[in-house]
């Protein structure tokens, strides 16, 4: 085994996992604050990515300015879901709540690509493509930019969460009742974190919309979001930046490993089982609470 | 008296009904007037009305599918019946509910932190916060563990505080001694009486220890099936017979050897 | 008016026990079904091919989906996964000349095999760990069904179905096909009703409010939990096998995809959970309503001369579809079958309620 190529192969699953975690914070964000499991996260991220792209190729706004508008926007998007679609199911089972998600999630899906069609586009960063050397290592620009920006939006809302308001959205978390007892609005809260959300939903748009183009296939990133946010804990922002960096390796390495077994296309095989094995093993994840429902 | 009658109380509450459910008919006509600075308990037994009432006035009710479906509850004068939760907070009314729900994920520190209104200053905060450190000593050493594993008086503690920093007119505790050590209940309850003096906060607390509750308050009501059966002053209500024999544990000396064969009944239920 | 009673009121067990406990149902059941026998000489073939056999068998389909996570509770996002191995097992069996009505058995034990695989997970935990889990299978099932060509031929081939042949019979006219689907669905249909009736559904509810209180009743809720995932997985097996021989033809592993898995729920959950009646009425808004909102779109920019853009028409019927899921679900969280309840029970006391005011 060549060493070199595995440290490149664990590097470079890292950094596409750190892009996983873009995408698993945002659920974390809103499970954290509700214990709504937000399945319409990948719709959000197609509409950031299109927002942003209708921005600066329909309207041709600079792209610094195209993303701030953007992110605005889609602050007001989170902010109207929560108070039209969910704020009706609080408290339902969460089947209903399960399928609202996924409803969402067909209807942002299907309104997107009926306004702006299912070719696909370029987001044209302007991020270069040569790589970037690490000793003998090559790195992709884009993932490293990327990397950056999801470690910094956990730097963010690591702190956030030590502000008054992102105390409150944990006391939400903790316990509705009492908190409407000290005057927190809930409702309020859980909009904000469904908004904060979307915003995050963007970035990632914007970072993958980069590699792998704007189109449908944004919305497959359901399933590996979803598993760094399972893997690392639902309610835990730490845990879905470790759980990230660590799904990336395995699937990158793992990969490598399986695909000349079974003929390629692995990667989705492993992220499967990873998911499944955390929660058959320890369904709260690494970082996540404990108080969980079982059988 | 005279004067007692002139003073507009803080709180009132005339003939109020709440729905659970729009079928569950949980208190029936309750009235009860808080006087501005003083100290009230609503006494009676499990599933009397005692927290439905406070939820009626806190607003909590809707939380649990419920409503009020007749009457109306005042304070200071603006009727607040249909007020949302927050809003009354910001008014002046605090609930601390019952069983000691704490933020468990946050520490000491932090629950005060989140309980503060959101247009209150850093400076004032930190004021309010040793203010309540003060009040609560055992608080202020564990200020940053995590409050989940503070011990049951501990979190009642910071419950009664968190209610604190949001600097109520009216503080409503729901059976702030339950389960607890009667040392720690005559802690906090010598606190509350101390909050209730030197800041003149008007408390309305609900009891099923009335032993407890009737040495510290100036009047309390009996409720018994949603309904107000009794009110009275702490010192007629403890001399009250039936009062006596169902909430003091009275009947000092009863030789059970020759105790009557029939139990009494209340004689305010028919 | 329309129901000659006001109320129901039972005197004795058996009345209570009844299927119809209303005659007007039993009239109404008893109308639609002759409908059903009579539609291919009513409706024209068109409309029974593209749209009356389809929905028959997915409400076969739900309604299996609807026995696990109505009746028994448990959430399932792989179902899709589970008619595919139905479906293959079928054809394969046909292809090597099994009958096709032991082929169909086949291909509906076959999907209970796999289908308690997904009852393992159940058995650990629940509510939206189960639906992330049973997803996760879902994918692992697309992927060894993509990845194989021994099953289906690899990634983008199809199977060809052999020709449909029951009790001797070559069954190749559109009516035929009809006739299978809706024997089917009514077969499915009595069970489905039948089942609230028996110990089963009863243990599958008392599993599903509450399964620690069940197993102190005396109720092995893991036993149910496998024997739920066993039934419902069997009528999805046999749905496949029958979707696949009656109205798609070739079998292809998108037939199957998430994508599926969540229509079906979203039927059954439009539906309403544990509702047979709604499980129709589900089908038919998730299946039909897109496209005849989509004809409409079209037909109506065609007659105002405006120019809609090709894909956005493609893209219409999928936004509708889920605006559909999000609109009943904030009208009726419990599903059309609730709302069909509720219109129900205001007529079967109208116009007499109107006199107590």
């Amino acid at each position: 085994m060549d060493w070199i190529f595995l440290s490149e192969l664990a590097i470079n699953g890292a950094l596409t996992g750190l892009l996983y975690s873009l995408f698993a914070i945002g659920l974390v964000l809103i499970y954290k604050a509700s214990s709504v499991p937000n399945l319409a996260q990948a719709g959000l991220t197609m509409v950031g990515a299109y927002v942003v792209l209708a921005l600066a190729r329909d309207l041709g706004l600079p792209l610094w300015l195209a993303i701030p508008i953007g992110a605005v926007l889609m602050f007001g998007l989170g902010f109207g879901i929560e108070r039209v679609a969910l704020r009706r199911l609080a408290g339902r089972p969460v089947v209903m709540i399960l399928m609202m998600t996924l409803g969402l999630d067909i209807f942002l899906r299907g309104t997107t690509l009926a306004i702006w069609g299912g070719t696909s586009r370029s987001m044209e960063l302007g991020v270069s493509y040569e790589p970037l050397f690490l000793g003998d290592i090559f790195l992709s620009r884009i993932h490293v930019v990327g990397a950056a920006v999801a470690i910094a939006l956990f730097v963010a809302f690591m702190l956030f969460f030590r502000t008054r308001t992102g105390i409150k959205l944990r006391a939400i978390a903790d316990d509705y009742m009492a908190s409407w007892s000290v005057g927190i609005s809930v409702e309020r809260g859980v909009g904000l974190s469904w908004a904060l959300a979307s915003v995050v939903a963007m970035a990632a748009g914007v970072i993958w919309g980069e590699i792998q183009g704007v189109d449908q296939a944004l919305s497959l990133l359901l399933l590996k979001g979803l598993t760094v946010a399972v893997l690392g804990g639902l309610d835990s922002i730490l845990g879905a930046v470790v759980a990230g960096i660590l799904l990336g390796i395995i699937e990158n390495v793992g990969a490598d490993f399986l695909d000349p077994i079974v003929g390629g296309g692995s990667r989705e095989l492993i992220v499967a089982a990873v998911l499944i094995l955390t929660v058959m093993i320890r369904p709260h994840g690494l970082f996540g609470r404990h108080d969980i429902e079982r059988v | 008296m005279q004067d007692k009658v002139e003073a507009q109380p803080i709180l009132s509450m005339n003939s109020v009904e709440v729905l659970y459910d729009n079928v569950m008919l949980a208190i029936k006509g309750v009235s009860v007037q808080v006087p501005k600075g003083e100290m009230i308990a609503l006494l009676g037994s499990n599933g009397a009305g005692k927290s439905t009432t406070l939820k009626a006035i806190s607003g909590l009710l809707k939380a649990e599918r419920g409503r009020v479906s007749r009457g109306e509850i005042k304070f200071e004068g603006t009727d607040i019946t249909d007020m949302l939760a927050q809003n009354r907070v910001a008014q002046g009314i605090c609930h601390v509910i019952e069983g000691r729900r704490v933020f468990e994920h946050l520490t000491p520190e932090e629950n005060l932190t989140a309980a503060a209104p959101s247009g209150m200053s850093r400076s004032t905060l930190n004021v309010e916060k040793e203010k309540i450190y003060n009040y609560f000593p055992r608080l202020a050493e564990r200020r940053n563990s995590l409050s989940g594993y503070l011990s049951g008086g501990e979190q009642q503690m910071l419950a009664i505080g968190r209610a604190l920093v949001t600097q109520p007119k009216l503080l409503m505790l729901d059976e702030p001694s339950l389960g607890l050590a009667p040392f720690l209940v005559a802690e906090i309850f010598g606190i509350l009486q101390k909050i209730n003096k030197e800041d003149g906060m008007s408390v309305l607390l609900v009891e099923q220890n009335a032993l407890a509750a009737l040495e510290i308050v100036s009047e309390g009501y009996l409720i018994e099936n949603g309904r107000v059966v009794m009110n009275g002053t702490a010192a007629a209500l403890k001399a009250n017979s039936d009062i006596q024999e169902f909430y003091l544990g009275a009947g000092e000396g009863t030789d059970f050897h020759n105790v009557k064969h029939y139990s009494r009944r209340k004689r305010w239920l028919s | 008016m329309f129901y000659r009673l006001s109320g129901v009121h039972h005197a004795n067990y058996v009345s209570d026990s009844r299927i119809f406990k209303v005659p007007a149902d039993r009239n109404l059941a008893v109308f639609v079904l002759l409908f059903g026998l009579a539609a291919p000489f009513i409706v024209p073939s068109l409309y029974l091919n593209s749209y009356m056999l389809p929905w028959l068998i997915w409400t076969a389909a739900a309604l299996g989906l609807n026995l696990v996570t109505g009746w028994a509770g448990q959430l399932h996002l792989g179902y899709a996964a589970v008619m595919a191995v139905g479906a293959y097992a079928s054809i394969h069996a046909a292809r090597f000349g099994i009958p096709w009505e032991f082929a169909l058995i086949i291909g509906g034990l076959a999907s209970s095999v796999i289908g308690s695989l997904f009852a393992f997970a159940a058995l650990r935990v629940k509510g939206l760990y189960l639906a992330l889990t049973t997803l996760a299978m879902q994918f692992v099932m697309d992927w060894v069904l993509t990845h194989s060509p021994a099953i289906t031929g690899g990634s983008h081939a199809s199977l060809q179905s052999p020709t449909l042949a029951l009790l001797g019979q070559d069954i190749t006219s559109d009516t035929g096909y009809y006739y299978v689907a809706f024997g089917w669905c009514v077969l499915v249909t009595i069970f489905m009703l039948n089942l609230k009736r028996t110990g089963l559904g009863r243990a599958l509810v008392a599993v599903r409010e509450k399964d620690f209180a069940a197993a102190i009743l005396g109720v092995n809720s893991f036993y149910y939990k496998i024997l739920a995932f066993a039934t419902s997985s069997f009528i999805a097996g046999v749905s496949g096998a029958l979707l696949v021989a009656t109205f798609f033809f070739l079998a292809a592993p998108e037939q199957f995809s998430v994508a599926v898995s969540i229509q079906v729920l979203a039927m059954v959950i439009v539906g309403g959970l544990g509702s047979i009646i709604g499980s129709y009425m589900g089908v038919a808004l998730i299946l039909l309503v897109p496209g005849i909102v989509n004809g409409l779109v079209s037909g109506s920019s065609q007659s105002l001369g405006m120019q809609i853009n090709v894909e956005t028409l493609a893209h219409i019927p999928n936004a509708v579809y889920g605006a559909l899921i999000v609109i009943i679900l904030l009208i009726e969280p419990l599903g059309l079958g609730k709302l069909y309840g509720n219109i129900r029970d205001y007529l079967m006391v109208w116009p007499f309620d109107q006199l107590r005011k």
